[in-house]
């Protein structure tokens, strides 16, 4: 599925800033990166291979991603920590109806800070919608399959 | 010269108002807890008669440490065995879901059938007049091990012990609160396990204890959606291992020991608002009110309503500081695609990323932490009085947690 370089720049660019913006503790600015009626959904693998419907967060519309965003910040309770994202293999795989099919792979490190622990928290796969709005590219859709069947204490942070 | 021994296996004198932080840590507890409880006269959940529909289909899961293979025979009926082969102890079934017609060890070719029992061993004959089985090998002896299996409103349970009584007379009282919820066919959604650092007691505790419930869990009260003041209760069986919590949303009562509670609870915020509150509207699908149930079946156990949302939890534990929590989440099988809808959206609520029970993994770790070293101390649970009765059914009680001690004490030895 060829698009133009310029494109693929754009939808790059996209990824790259939504991964540093989670690492950068600014949870909020995710949104500007999200059409209105954009769905969030983390999904195991162990789910979807077997088409089994749950997921463990899935908001519908950017404002419900924003509330969970809220609830994070004002009444959730977890320990301090701290994600950073390695994203590669950004692929557009074919046509939407209003924009393209992306596959990407991610690697979330987790670092508590209450003992320095780090480890692999989440690997897995974003496959998403990318549409433009103009020269800006916005995710219509962003469903993170991770890997492993298990959650390692909570997910709080979107991935 | 003998070293002193750290905690000598001595229960505070206060009795089961106290648990000292040995029996969370202690590697010989942790033992004693697989013998005379996970292999004991307990009865285990260990899944749904809907994930195991068709003749062969099996789940594997574990009671304790030890694998476990729940499996639906050609004949319909549910059996629980040891997925260990009688053989070598090699697993015989390595998927977690699926359906199959037998058996199979990939070490050396024994195989079993559904109910478990030895069907054929490679080269039992051996080759030529050379090796082989000894004549007076039976197959009937050597079966995967067998465990009693009994299934209650689609919940399936296994024990080791064949001679327990019924398993609806060890859920007693709280068989009803099951059967509210489970009154008809279901329907798996999906699952999620949630792997916590903690000892697996931590967690159990926690769904027995409604003292933390509306003090820790914020999120529906920083939102203006639940309160400590709704009309709620619990019914616990006679035996004290069982226990379920209601809560009746809408029933908002003024008291003036809530109101002034209330300034204190970091919970209760006014000052925030959902943009979407509308997605965690529940329907009141049995008619009686109940927002939330929150159903605890001695010692691994958990059955959710909350709202809308649906789910069996089942701990599973890793050693004496991990244990792993799955939840599994259904409907009904007769909901519509709608109803499904409004049951996946609620699971924002609840499991490993749950706006409202995130926090009991926190907790649960948290205290593992803080009770490093701690042999020498014990928690307290006096909220509603001292001892097994005390407190009644109020949920600012911690009646709960002491039956619980109870039981386990009785059960170890302790």
């Amino acid at each position: 599925m060829g698009v133009d370089l310029h494109t693929q720049h754009a939808i790059e660019q996209l990824h790259y800033e939504w991964a540093r913006r989670i690492d950068e503790g600014r949870y909020e600015d995710l949104l500007a990166l999200l059409t209105e009626d954009a769905e969030y959904k983390v999904a195991s693998r162990f789910n979807v291979d077997r088409d089994l419907p749950l997921a463990i967060i899935h908001t519908r519309t950017r404002a419900q991603l924003k509330d969970r965003i809220t609830s994070l910040r004002v009444a959730n309770i977890y320990e301090t920590h701290h994600y950073r994202h390695l994203v590669s293999g950004v692929q557009v795989v074919g046509a939407t109806e209003r924009g393209h099919e992306v596959r990407s792979n991610y690697t979330v490190i987790r670092t508590m800070e209450h003992d320095g622990s780090m480890a692999v928290f989440s690997a897995g796969q974003y496959r998403d919608e990318v549409v433009f709005d103009g020269d800006a590219p916005r995710l219509r859709r962003r469903h993170v399959v991770f890997d492993s069947r298990a959650i390692d204490t909570l997910l709080v942070i979107p991935l | 010269m003998n070293a002193p021994d750290p905690h000598p296996y001595r229960w505070p004198a206060e009795g089961v108002s106290r648990a000292p932080y040995w029996v969370f840590n202690d590697p010989t507890i942790y033992e004693r807890e697989q013998a005379n409880i996970f292999r004991g006269r307990v009865w285990h959940y260990i899944g749904l008669e809907a994930e195991v529909p068709q003749p062969g289909s099996f789940k594997s899961t574990r009671i304790g440490d030890a694998p476990v293979i729940l499996a639906r025979d050609e004949n319909g009926v549910l059996r629980a065995m040891l997925n260990r082969c009688a053989h070598r102890g090699n697993l015989v079934c390595l998927e977690q879901l699926g359906q199959v017609k037998e058996f199979y060890c990939v070490y050396h070719a024994w195989v079993y059938n559904l109910q478990g029992d030895l069907q054929s061993v490679a080269f039992r004959r051996g080759i030529r007049g050379e090796g082989g089985l000894p004549a007076d090998f039976d197959m009937a002896d050597h079966g995967l091990r067998k465990l009693r299996c009994e299934s209650f409103c689609g919940l399936v349970f296994a024990t080791y012990a064949h001679d327990m009584p019924p398993l609806a007379e060890w859920l007693g009282e709280v068989g009803n609160g099951i059967k509210r919820v489970l009154n008809r066919p279901l329907k798996v959604l999906g699952y999620d396990t949630q792997r916590l650092a903690a000892n697996w007691k931590n967690y159990h505790e926690n769904p027995r204890d409604s003292y933390h419930a509306n003090i820790l869990h914020t999120f529906f009260g920083t939102f203006g959606m639940s309160r400590q003041s709704q009309e709620s209760g619990m019914v616990i069986d006679a035996g004290g291992r069982h226990l379920y919590f209601f809560t009746k949303a809408g029933t908002e009562k003024q008291s003036t020991d809530y109101q002034n509670t209330a300034e204190q609870l970091r919970s209760h915020n006014a000052g925030f608002r959902l943009e979407e509150p509308g997605i965690f509207k529940w329907q009141d699908e049995h008619g009686d009110g109940v927002s939330i149930q929150i159903l605890t079946v001695y010692p691994t156990f958990v059955l959710h309503q909350i709202g809308n949302s649906l789910a069996t939890r089942q701990l599973v534990p890793n050693g004496p500081q991990q244990v792993d929590l799955h939840w599994t989440y259904f409907g009904y099988a007769d909901d519509s695609e709608a109803m499904t809808n409004v049951r996946l959206t609620q699971t924002n609520l609840a499991g490993s990323a749950g706006l409202v029970s995130m926090e009991d993994a926190t907790v649960c770790e948290m205290i593992r932490r803080a009770t490093g070293g701690a042999n020498d101390d014990a928690s307290i649970m006096q909220m509603g009085g001292k001892d097994l009765t005390s407190g009644g059914a109020s949920k600012l009680s911690e009646r709960g947690l002491r039956n619980f001690w109870h039981t386990y004490r009785s059960d170890l030895g302790l």
